[in-house]
């Protein structure tokens, strides 16, 4: 009996370091997540920041009548699902394909700097990399004196309709696919050494490993981040659009974020902001819940 | 399991209105500190040294948070900066009081900060608000003090009369329901949108402009110009660059006319978001006219022969300024004072640069220009400050005391050695102007006749224009001085204004008088989206994405998604007032 207790007693004790270090992370969740959605009421009001939530008038569904009532919502729309759903794609499969290569590498050194000097982007702020976007990609940028050395017509890169998507897609591939590898490179590690061995001796080439063990090997984490990432299917990027985009590419380049920010914070329309804000937050919980479905469905592999 | 199921929803059902309570506890919370009784002028005696004076310092030393408008280069001495500089120390030293600056922004950034300080509800105890819009916002949510009592007993005889040489135009619009709930910016007529063209540059290639010397020229002339500095460059960058415009496009106000289509528009008759009465009496939108169609011609035009900037819309305010300092570019559309603020970075980099300014003539060889909307700069007080009238103090205290004490020098030693090295006015605790209806005029017959010696130094009106006789006389003395406040102070007046002074003269200026400033309530919803319709549309057509009558998709939209009922409201809003 004695000796029972001490063992729950130890158990906890180890448990609660645990739990613990959970607290920092829940409360942020609670602060910054939970908290903030008592102000979805303001979606249904006029809301007056001075009469608080409780004072201001009830209108109903009078601001999202409005928003879809807008010819650029439309827009607006299609723009944060081309954007997301291609840097969702892109993104994955670079980390894929550069993971899959990295674990290709044998000497330690060069893995590792290789590692480290693809991680470094992620950890720099839109903010600095814009200024260094533009710079590169401006008509006398680098960019253009080399295609100007080809004897290739320069692009407005930043002002161009045509070529603002590419340009944001591209830069957000190139800065986060490293840092979204290492999760990759983990799944790899995980996979049974002895699987290939056995392929090998079976005289299975290097591209038949890859399609038969290492990606089958991966498939669990691969569609656990990728329904991960649906959540964020609306969610292109403000910090990274908002530092390049300009009136002129307001066309490709506004996204949800932007749009809400501009007419809802700047131009002090919360309530219309927090309707626009809202329904996008329905629409993600819808496709996570999906996916989560389809994920079950057809790999018997679910999430939650 | 249903027990289970239970006992877990009933924890979170409490949790949930745990949170629910605090959240609104927080609402309530700030929506208390907003509503404390308003200290009446009379109260406000008893923290003062002589109670009710107009510049009374305080018994004890109180504390001022400000929003503050900000400018890139402000010309501060080094160790000085925007919280801490001459003018908030003689803010200190006159009232006792000190300036904390909450946050400090220029432009766009500050319109953001301001909105921002809305929503959160924590308002600087004084800021400036750059819109009527804002104002009543601000008055409808009841955030800031009635200043009627106040402005009454505080202010000097000399900001009263400056402010009544308006006829009441500049206090009627800081009054909203027949309470004066701000201290208005004057707004002076500073019309027209000047071209600021390189001297150094004319001379260098041997182009003359303005043949006929009446100090307009024509649009071709300005093309021509362009397409010279182009090809030749005489700034020897390698890389000229075409006439850079901003992509907010136009302004209603002059002075904010900076690299704007606003000089383009005039040759035209354009006049783009102004409101003004058509020919049979009806309310128009500047920008949905004819003639602003035809000067978007103008434009697209320009961008197709590269006579404008190829990056036009991408680039911000500071990298156009940038252009002219690195000399890729020697045309600037922008106000008589452009030199002050941003021409004057050229001179530092070049010293031989010289700036003539010209203003744009129509077919007819008229200058159309717009009178002046009442200022929609204004100072407000957050409700509750226990300190109101200090507001009232400052403004006596810059724009009376300041700028009228003719022994200032010995007065106010280091504010008369900041005006006189040119220190950027937005480092006063208000970036505002407050000066007399016809003080533009007035300054620069005083700043003449100083020069010529027909008047004294203690004949000048305001201690400004003696500073800039000062300046002036020492460019005059040797032209290639590096003093570049010398130089800003000689071309802004003597070329900038003195252009003004001499277009009026001569009666060149056809004037169009608006027929309504402010906003109506369904602005509210639709403005922002008719706006940035207005911006698209408008940079489609210049940089060529769509043709010339696209225009015509733009106005029938523009008048279907909100425009026509805005129209019908200010005619509505008209109509009552006559």
């Amino acid at each position: 009996m004695k000796q029972g207790n001490d063992k729950a007693k130890i158990r906890f004790g180890t448990g609660a370091i645990y739990h613990l270090m959970m607290l920092p992370g829940i409360l942020f969740l609670l602060v910054f997540s939970y908290v903030p959605m008592v102000g979805v009421i303001t979606a249904f009001q006029d809301y007056i920041p001075a009469k608080g939530m409780l004072g201001s008038k009830f209108v109903g569904l009078k601001h999202f009548i409005y928003m879809f009532k807008l010819p650029d919502i439309a827009q607006v729309f299609s723009n944060t699902l081309v954007i997301a759903i291609a840097k969702i794609l892109l993104g994955t499969m670079m980390a894929i394909i550069f993971s899959i290569l990295l674990n290709e590498i044998r000497i330690k050194f060069v893995k590792k700097s290789v590692q480290t000097i693809v991680y470094l982007p992620h950890f720099l702020s839109w903010v600095v990399l814009a200024s260094v976007v533009v710079n590169m990609f401006s008509l006398d940028g680098s960019v253009n004196q080399i295609l100007a050395f080809f004897g290739l017509k320069n692009i407005n890169f930043l002002g161009s309709n045509t070529w603002f998507q590419p340009l944001i897609i591209g830069t957000d591939v190139w800065k986060e696919f490293g840092y979204s590898s290492i999760v990759y490179l983990a799944a790899i590690t995980s996979i049974d050494p002895g699987l290939y061995e056995a392929a090998g001796m079976d005289g299975a080439s290097w591209w038949r490993k890859v399609w038969h063990i290492t990606l089958p090997g991966m498939l669990p984490i691969i569609l656990l981040m990728g329904v991960m990432s649906l959540t964020n299917i609306l969610s292109a990027g403000f910090d990274q659009i908002y530092n390049l985009y300009n009136p002129v590419v307001y066309e490709s380049g506004d996204i949800l974020d932007t749009y809400v920010y501009r007419i809802g914070l700047v131009g002090r329309q919360y309530s219309f902001g927090t309707a626009v804000g809202l329904f996008k937050s329905v629409i993600g919980i819808v496709l996570l819940l999906s996916a989560n479905q389809l994920a079950k469905k057809y790999t018997d592999r679910k999430i939650f | 399991m249903t027990t289970k199921w239970s006992v877990k929803s009933k924890l979170l059902t409490r949790r949930l209105a745990v949170l629910s309570i605090s959240a609104l506890m927080i609402s309530t919370l700030a929506a208390c500190g907003a509503s404390s009784n308003p200290p009446t002028a009379k109260e406000a005696g008893k923290y003062e040294i002589t109670p009710g004076d107009p510049f009374s310092a305080y018994k004890d030393e109180i504390t001022v948070t400000m929003g503050r408008v900000t400018t890139a280069n402000p010309k501060l001495p080094a160790g000085d900066s925007y919280e801490n500089n001459a003018y908030t120390r003689l803010v200190k030293k006159a009232f006792n009081a000190q300036i904390k600056d909450q946050f400090e922004a220029n432009g766009e950034d500050y319109s953001r900060q301001v909105s921002l300080a809305i929503a959160s509800g924590e308002l600087p105890d004084m800021m400036r608000v750059d819109s009527k819009d804002e104002l009543k916002e601000l008055v409808d949510n009841d955030l800031i003090e009635d200043m009627t009592e106040i402005y009454k007993q505080y202010a000097t005889d000399n900001i009263k009369n400056i402010y009544d040489s308006y006829e009441g135009r500049a206090l009627d619009n800081a009054t909203i329901d027949g309470r004066l709930m701000a201290l208005p910016a004057t707004s002076l007529d500073s019309a027209p949108t000047m071209v600021w063209v390189r001297q150094d540059w004319l001379d260098l290639l041997g182009i003359q402009l303005d043949a006929d010397g009446d100090g307009a020229i024509k649009l071709e002339d300005v093309e021509k110009t362009a397409e010279e500095f182009l090809k030749r460059d005489p700034g020897q960058t390698g890389k000229p660059v075409g006439i850079p415009f901003v992509n907010t496009l136009n302004t209603t106000d002059y002075n904010g006319s900076a690299y704007t289509m606003l000089g383009v528009a005039s040759t035209k008759g354009s006049f783009p978001q102004y409101w003004m009465k058509g020919k049979d009496g009806s309310i128009v939108y500047g920008s949905t006219t004819e003639e602003t169609k035809q000067m978007l011609g103008v434009m697209a035009d320009w961008f197709k022969r590269g006579i404008i900037d190829p990056q036009f819309g991408t680039r911000t305010f500071d990298d156009i300024t940038a252009l002219y300092t690195n000399g890729q570019c020697g045309i600037a559309f922008g106000p008589w004072h452009i030199p002050d603020w941003g021409l004057g970075n050229v001179k530092q980099k070049d010293k031989n640069a010289k700036f003539t300014a010209y203003t744009l003539e129509d077919a007819d060889g008229k200058v159309n220009v717009a009178h002046a909307n009442p200022a929609n700069q204004f100072i407000v007080v957050r409700k509750g400050y226990e300190h109101p009238e200090l507001a009232v103090k400052i403004v006596n205290l810059f724009y009376d005391k300041l700028a009228n004490d003719k022994n200032v020098g010995t007065s106010m030693p280091e504010a008369a050695k900041y005006q006189e090295n040119g220190v950027d006015g937005s480092t006063r605790p208000f970036n505002i102007e407050v000066n007399s209806a016809t003080s533009l005029l007035d300054d620069y017959s005083d700043i003449v006749r100083g020069i010529k010696g027909e008047i004294s130094l203690d004949q000048v009106r305001t201690t400004e224009s003696k500073n800039n006789i000062k300046s002036i006389q020492t460019y005059l003395s040797n032209m290639d001085t590096d003093n570049v406040t010398a130089w800003s102070k000689y071309h802004s007046r003597i070329n900038g204004v003195g252009l003004i002074d001499k277009l009026t003269r001569e009666n060149k200026f056809v004037w169009m008088t608006p027929a309504f400033s402010g906003t109506t309530p369904s602005m509210k919803q639709t403005w922002a989206n008719l706006t940035k319709m207005e911006q698209e549309s408008f940079i489609k057509i210049v940089t060529g994405a769509e043709p010339l009558n696209y225009f015509d998709t733009f106005v029938s939209n523009w008048k279907k998604q909100g425009g026509d009922q805005v129209i019908q409201e200010i005619k509505d809003e008209v109509a009552s007032k006559k």
